[in-house]
């Protein structure tokens, strides 16, 4: 690569060799950081590929129905190591920002390779982090679907990911190993340097940033924390009876058919000769039953809370339906994705789940899904379908 | 750089072999699924590789060399934990803040129910609070042990900096 030799930037601003001063950039910050990154994101593509599979199921996967609280944990999860992500993202940046600058730019066609790399390693976590932080506040400014977009761009961060652990890991190794050698008597303490933050305060920073973050937003889905949920977008104790809502009746265009007074629900489908019809006097007639369970949404918030209504089974015994068989809901919603969802024969079979009339005693809010909804165990928010009009068995 | 496998060991060529056919993977769903808006993820997701590195940074350094120049050395670390801290939660709250989300959804005051600009203030307000005490603690400290002068002559050998 002599034609680097040949040409190069004037070393002046960021390409001086003396540009960045501070010590705490180090190969063993950066390695810390990269492992703590390496967790969270793993977990964070896991769980989100767990979300993935639970709204769009393969002919080979099959939601469970418990344990009941477990997408609750996963998706909770998901957004927590997002969010913590945050800081240990930015601190890695900020210690390896000198190498941008570095010249040659490479030496071979493995580092070639590895620097053009970073581009959808870093553009990628980059987008995915700012995209799901926007998600979670239902704030959409780009032309493009968040989730089509945020599931294939996660394919492609962590497939770079994996190529810069490759190209990373002697590095990484050897400037784990080398603390207790040279780093030790170099810099023996945590204090502090002419140019302020030494190696260990910087990752205490950092770490410490992320548990600030957690702490202040966790608190939408573990309850207990709520009150610390500052710069939560969600309150699990706020919205109509006492629990948020994603979309509202009004949102969905059913304020009108949803309040009807002629309004019925249909079960058709397999098996079922001549469709059924139940009003609500006769819904209301049928033995009901209670359930604890969480509505766990896909943005990161979830609340528990006690259920009242029809089992989904029962519903099919009385249509005389043969045998155990996955069934499909559909919301009197006319438009707009998520009008109809998508009930595999473990969650059927379940008897908590449940074609919910009451929530905490109380007759549904027209928000929550007034006349009917989906309340089943395990399952993500977004598939507790409201204002149900149809149960279709497949 | 000390370490071989960048310069194309084994482990980097059988990595590379694994990240780039998931990475195609992810390139050919985005293209098949998102249609005509696969280029406008693929300028975002450039973007925001810019954005970092020609706003974000730039900004962060410049504020690392403002401090270096206007704060005392011995306020520096705190006066450094206190503006990432402060960095980040403005960050996170400014969606919030904004009410960016609020916007498209009037009719539903369960999104981004809090009142942010006190939500933040409040955040801040415990961040500099701590920060505050810790400068209290060091001036107190320091005039009980006085510093060493060699404190303020640079201890990062060539070794510990981040190689080019």
């Amino acid at each position: 690569m002599k034609v680097f030799d040949r040409v190069r930037p004037p070393r002046v601003g960021p390409f001086r060799d003396d540009a960045f001063t501070s010590p705490a950039r180090t190969e063993r910050t950066a390695a810390i950081l990269g492992i703590a990154l390496g967790v969270s994101f793993f977990t964070c593509f896991a769980t989100g590929i767990y979300s993935h599979l639970a709204q769009h199921p393969p002919s080979w996967f099959h939601l469970s129905a418990r344990p009941a609280g477990l997408y609750r944990v996963t998706q909770g999860l998901h957004i927590a190591t997002g969010l913590a992500s945050i800081p240990l993202l930015l601190a890695k940046l900020w210690t390896v920002f000198p190498k941008l600058f570095a010249w040659p730019p490479f030496h071979g066609i493995a580092s070639a390779l590895e620097r053009l790399s970073l581009l959808p390693l870093v553009g990628g976590a980059v987008f995915q982090l700012f995209t799901g932080v926007a998600n979670i506040n239902l704030w959409y400014p780009w032309p493009f679907n968040f989730p089509i977009a945020h599931y294939w761009v996660a394919w492609i961060t962590m497939g770079a990911l994996v190529v810069h652990i490759g190209a990373k890991l002697s590095v990484t190794r050897t400037a784990l190993r080398r603390e207790r050698t040279e780093y030790s008597e170099v810099a023996p303490s945590g204090a502090d340097t002419p140019a302020g933050l030494s190696r260990r305060q910087l990752l205490a920073t950092a770490f410490g940033a992320s548990g600030l973050v957690t702490l202040a937003t966790i608190g939408q889905t573990y309850s207990p924390l709520r009150k610390l949920a500052l710069l939560a977008p969600r309150r699990p104790d706020t919205g109509p009876q006492g629990f948020p809502v994603n979309r509202t009746a009004r949102a969905a265009g059913v304020t009108t058919t949803a309040q009807a007074t002629d309004y019925t629900l249909e079960i058709r489908g397999h098996g079922i000769a001549q469709p059924v019809t139940l009003d609500l006097t006769q819904l209301r007639a049928m033995p009901q039953h209670r359930a604890t369970l969480p509505i766990a949404c896909v943005e990161g918030w979830s609340a528990s809370r006690e259920w009242e209504g029809i089992r989904v089974r029962d519903l099919l015994i009385h249509a005389r339906v043969d045998g155990a068989r996955p069934v499909r809901i559909e919301s009197l919603q006319q438009h707009r994705s998520y009008r109809t969802s998508f009930v595999d024969v473990d969650q059927v079979g379940d008897p908590d789940t449940l074609l919910a009339l009451k929530v905490n005693g109380e007759t549904l809010a027209l928000d929550h899904g007034y006349p009917l909804r989906l309340i089943a165990p395990n399952r993500p928010g977004v598939m507790q379908t409201k204002w149900v009009a149809r149960v279709v068995v497949l | 750089m000390t370490g071989g496998d960048e310069r194309g060991g084994a482990a980097f060529w059988i990595a590379f072999i694994i990240g780039a056919g998931i990475m195609a993977f992810g390139i050919r769903g985005a293209v098949l699924q998102l249609k005509g808006s696969a280029p406008d993820v693929a300028k975002w997701v450039i973007g925001a590789d810019l954005v970092h590195d020609l706003v974000l940074a730039p900004i962060a350094v410049a504020v690392g060399w403002t401090v270096n120049r206007v704060v005392p050395a011995r306020w520096r670390t705190p006066v450094q934990v206190g503006l990432v801290a402060t960095g980040i939660t403005l960050l996170l709250g400014w969606p919030g803040w904004r009410g960016y989300g609020r916007h498209l959804v009037p009719d539903n005051p369960s999104v981004q129910p809090l009142d942010y600009t006190t939500a933040i203030l409040t955040v801040l307000a415990v961040i500099w609070s701590a920060v505050a005490i810790w400068l209290v603690v060091r001036v107190v400290t320091d005039r009980r042990v006085p510093q060493p002068a060699s404190a303020s002559t640079p201890t990062d050998s060539p070794s510990e900096r981040l190689s080019l």
